[in-house]
């Protein structure tokens, strides 16, 4: 059964613009924009290369800073925090999923799962490697977790990455293109993977260019030149 | 127990996993420790156990070389107040001959009456030498090790006065830090009993005292002064006659020129191996953060902040240093050992302990510890602070941005280059903070190695100067004044001797103002035209025809009387009389002491005629070896008619009695300079290894694109050697200030006016060598990146 998304925005961006100095001429990624996204949500920002949809997602996370305008993530000011308060409010509030996985070389699955209670403090010791053996069994890799990144598959590598951004249960998953390095078989268990989350009340934002996948979110945006042109609403998903 | 935190784990793994870049690290920053410890090291250990030997071995206030006298005069001296202690001794300046060869050389023969109770100038027998040897043995100043390999059980046949031959076996070998070394003189020290001495035709008497003066700060003026009272009242007055009385400076060692010019070296080129070893450990743990960058991001995304990922990188940089510490400080004592023992036996004194103080071991830890932390604080902390993106994206520290400044665009601008030659140059200016860093290294390095080149033939200048002082080929010493004439007829008729000259040559004391005495001073009379000798005046003029009172003195004499100078008039105390004389110009020294010129009919009339002392003969052939002959043909015929020669050189071993003396100072500058050479060469590949890695990716997107390994090596071997020529321009432009400074520095340290030479070949075999070295640091990195597949090369973290 899908969630229900609550009537309060739990993401909410209002003016946001971002330009770059890239030398001679600036270049404007955001435009002004203004969004509202619920808990619960699965959102899909579609557009093309150069579009501004990682830039926009990037905002959300905090990974990058916007030029002007506010990130109100429930109630928090994400533009006011400077990195070192942003990377702490990340580790509790957001799981981050890249294209490229971003898994540490050096550690094995399960500790890269670790690694975030770790850094956040978010369980008790005893509870941490019980914690991410459990999360990693829901992305069917319990049995790779004392395995370096490198001996495991794309899809693999992905799903731990998803598996890590779980670990301290963040209520948003915001992922950058989490398929874009998939095969299609394996892309599709990754989105499944995200539906099911959504089911478990997780809040969803993804970006894509995939036209097939944006189609099966809840709400897809469509970005292009620095703006949300289009906005769809898809009443019924697909579950696979 | 609680399980370590996976960040430290990956801390742990990074060093483990990546163990050619661990090794890079470790070795850039044992190589640090190294060349500091060792020179600082070295130095301190050098300085304090020579001082220690020389302490220890209870140094002489003063030495009388006189005539013959009885135990009672050593009574008598122990008595007289302000001395401490006294210790007589028999010595005799004879030839001798090795294992039945026919090559003689000079030894000087010591007795004493009580071999194991020396109170002054200590000898201390070495591994088990019988101590005192037995009649018909011998035990021989350890010094003599060096020269000739010595060993227990050869037999020495020395000559007597009346020219017969006693055989005396070696039995061991004794250290006597008082003793000039065999290498520099070119004549061995042995020690023989009294009855042995007797054997040799030589009197029981002593012919020798030393003595100590008590009071502490004892000045040498109020040294000299005490000895002259001692000398007048001890053996003036009991009709003994002093020949020579020789008061060093307190405290002073008769190498004491050459340890400061060491101890200079070794405190300037450790102060540059120090900041070396900063820059080369900056670079490198520089190089390491940026490769860091986007780990750093993927840490922030995921929770690290910045307190946590700095405690981090503290933690696998402290590592990094804790493995060099290990690897370097055993190896840095093992360095410094080897090194003041090679010191020690050039210099002929003994070590004790290897220890070295506590503030250098503390600066090793600094340059292995402190050194890297402080190095990545800057990094880190620039890495931390980023935004994700920027850390993800790879645009953070690493900014590997070209085209924007003007080098690029210059860069840019030439055209016709082959392609991967092009992209070498390009590349070499892409990472321009990491370039900055990875040339200081460089430059520093090739600066100071050129220096030190200029530095080496600068003393090679000199000595060839010196060199040229001599324009005859053999020079003798009798140990009797004798008259000029016969001496010289019996020379001339030896055959092969194209030409003899005969000095005299007499010890002189300068009589200062204050009444004290300097008598260390030699007093030589010749013919101010003749062309045995080629003076090097220095300021003045030499001696001339008619000259009744004029004295020329050399560079020594100046450095043991700083007060003395052109134009001054001087009180001499010759052969017992005391004269004026006028400086009237200053000749360079040939390291053979203070001296004095003078016109030889002046200094006849002074000494009442005694006669000559020194024989100089010229050869006809040049040959070295033949000059050996007609040495030992002019010294038989000298002592077949009566005259007992005391020494006898060739210009050829002279000269090597020279480079020897000197050629210290070049071994341990061209020894320091193959340490920094090291450091720099380390550094280069270290650089070049970490910045092919750096680019491990570029090689597998090359390699995806075609690039085969011949192109591959050509960029990266090019961009090596790029970064090598410019260092070594760089490099070669600071060589003329930092060479010059090192010779002013040695001048005053060992008190001979050098001749400031500027090496092109320093330059040009640098070049030479930064061309080789920069190429062979580039090819190892380069052929492991050609080794890794495109994929594992795209993927490289």
């Amino acid at each position: 059964m899908a969630a229900t998304p609550s009537d309060t925005p739990l993401v909410k961006l209002r003016e946001l613009v971002k330009v770059y100095d890239t030398g001679e001429v600036p270049f404007t990624a955001l435009k002004g924009i203004d969004l509202d996204v619920y808990s619960g949500e699965f959102v899909g920002l579609i557009g093309k290369s150069g579009s501004g949809k990682t830039t926009l997602i990037n905002m959300i996370t905090g990974i990058d800073h916007p030029t002007s305008g506010e990130v109100m993530i429930g109630d928090t000011p994400v533009h006011r925090l400077g990195e070192n308060a942003l990377a702490k409010w990340r580790g509790r509030n957001i799981g981050v999923v890249f294209q490229f996985f971003q898994l540490l070389p050096t550690l094995t699955i399960l500790e890269n799962v670790l690694l975030p209670m770790d850094f956040c403090s978010t369980y008790p010791l005893r509870e941490r490697v019980p914690r991410a053996m459990d999360l990693l069994e829901q992305v069917e890799l319990a049995d790779q977790a004392h395995k370096l990144p490198a001996a495991l598959s794309g899809g693999q590598q992905q799903r731990a990455a998803i598996a890590r951004a779980l670990a301290n249960d963040p209520p948003i998953l915001a992922a950058d293109e989490p398929t874009g390095n998939l095969d299609s078989k394996t892309a599709e268990a990754v989105f499944g993977l995200f539906e099911r989350l959504v089911e478990q009340h997780k809040t969803i934002i993804m970006v894509t260019h995939d036209n097939d996948l944006a189609s099966r979110v809840r709400r897809a945006l469509h970005v292009a030149d620095g703006e949300i042109v289009e906005e769809r609403i898809h009443r019924e998903r697909h579950t696979g | 127990m609680r399980p370590v935190a996976p960040r430290y784990r990956k801390a742990f793994r990074d060093l483990t996993s990546h163990w050619f870049r661990t090794m890079l690290v470790v070795l850039s920053i044992a190589i640090g420790i190294f060349a500091v410890g060792v020179m600082l090291g070295g130095r301190e250990i050098l300085m304090r156990e020579f001082h220690a030997d020389h302490s220890s071995s209870v140094p002489p206030s003063v030495t009388y070389r006189t005539a013959d006298f009885e135990s009672e005069t050593v009574e008598q001296a122990a008595g007289q107040p302000g001395i401490e202690a006294a210790q007589a001794r028999r010595s005799a300046s004879l030839r001798y001959a090795l294992n039945g060869t026919d090559e003689e050389r000079s030894i000087t023969l010591e007795a004493f009456d009580d071999f194991r109770a020396l109170d002054v100038g200590k000898v201390v027998p070495l591994d088990g030498a019988p101590w005192p040897p037995s009649d018909g043995e011998i035990v021989l100043e350890a010094s003599a090790k060096i020269v000739d390999g010595y060993s227990v059980g050869d037999v020495l046949e020395i000559e007597t006065a009346e020219g017969e031959v006693v055989e005396f076996e070696l039995v061991g070998f004794a250290h006597d830090i008082n003793a000039m070394p065999a290498k520099f003189v070119g004549h061995e020290t042995g020690y023989v009993t009294l009855d042995s001495m007797e054997d040799l035709g030589e009197s029981r008497a002593f012919n020798q005292l030393s003595l100590t003066f008590d009071g502490e700060d004892l000045t040498w003026s109020e040294a000299s002064r005490r000895a002259v009272d001692i000398r007048e009242r001890l053996f003036e007055d009991e009709d003994i006659v002093v020949f020579y009385t020789d008061v060093p400076e307190p405290g002073s060692h008769f190498l004491g020129d050459i340890f400061d010019a060491l101890s200079l070296l070794l405190l300037a080129l450790g102060g540059l191996a120090l900041g070396l070893s900063a820059f080369l450990v900056v670079n490198t743990v520089s190089a390491l953060m940026a490769q860091q960058v986007r780990q750093v991001g993927i840490m922030k995304a995921v929770g690290g902040s910045a307190g946590q990922l700095e405690r981090l990188y503290a933690v696998i940089v402290t590592m990094y240093g804790l493995i060099a510490c290990a690897v370097g400080l055993p190896l840095t004592a093992a360095g410094t050992q080897w090194f003041t023992d090679y010191a020690a036996g050039m210099l002929n004194f003994r070590v004790t302990s290897y220890a070295p103080p506590v503030w250098v071991v503390l600066v090793e830890v600094a340059v292995g510890m402190l050194v890297p932390l402080l190095a990545a604080s800057g990094p880190v902390r620039r890495g931390v602070r980023m935004s994700v993106v920027r850390a993800l994206n790879g645009t953070g520290i690493n900014t590997a941005r070209f085209g924007h400044g003007l080098v690029d665009r210059v860069l840019g601008m030439i055209r016709g280059l082959p392609r991967p030659v092009a992209l070498s140059l390009r590349n070499t200016f892409l990472r321009k903070g990491r370039l900055a860093l990875t040339l200081s290294t460089l430059v520093l390095a090739s600066a100071v190695v050129m220096a030190v080149w200029s530095v080496r033939a600068s003393i090679e200048q000199t000595i060839d100067d010196l060199e040229t002082w001599w324009g005859f080929d053999l020079q003798l010493t009798l140990a009797m004044p004798q008259p000029a004439a016969e001496v010289i007829s019996e020379v001339e008729g030896v055959a092969g001797v194209t030409a003899a000259e005969a000095w005299s040559v007499f010890p002189a004391a300068l009589v200062r103002d204050d009444g004290s005495e300097n008598e260390s001073f030699t007093i030589v009379g010749l013919d101010p035209e003749t062309d045995f000798v080629r003076p090097h005046v220095v300021e003045g003029r030499w001696i001339e025809q008619g000259d009744t009172d004029a004295v020329v003195i050399n560079t020594d004499a100046q450095n043991a009387e700083s007060t003395l100078g052109v134009g001054d008039v001087l009180t001499l105390g010759v052969t017992g009389a005391e004269d004026e004389w006028r400086v009237v110009g200053v000749t360079k020294g040939q390291l053979g002491g203070p001296a004095l010129y003078c016109n030889e009919e002046q200094l006849t009339e002074v000494t009442g005629g005694l006669g000559v002392t020194r024989v100089l003969v010229r050869g006809g052939r040049a040959d070295a070896d033949d000059r050996g002959d007609l040495l030992a043909s002019v010294e038989d015929a000298l002592n077949d008619a009566g005259y007992q020669v005391t020494s006898a050189t060739t210009r050829v071993e002279l000269a090597d009695q020279l480079r020897e003396w000197l050629g210290i100072l070049v071994a341990f500058l061209v020894l320091m300079a193959t340490l920094l050479a090291a450091v720099g060469v380390i550094g280069l590949t270290g650089t070049m290894s970490i910045n092919v890695l750096e680019s491990t990716r570029e090689i597998g997107v090359m390699r995806a694109t075609g690039a085969q390994h011949k192109a591959i090596y050509q960029i990266y071997v090019t961009e090596g050697v790029t970064v090598g020529v410019i260092a070594w321009f760089l490099g070669a432009l600071l060589t003329y200030p930092i060479s010059y400074g090192l010779v002013l520095g040695l001048e005053t340290a060992i008190g001979i006016p050098l001749t400031y030479t500027f090496s092109w070949w320093g330059l040009a075999g640098w070049l030479a060598l930064m061309l080789l070295i920069s190429a062979f640091a580039s090819i190892a990195p380069a052929f492991r990146a050609s080794q890794v597949s495109v994929r594992d090369a795209i993927s490289y973290e």
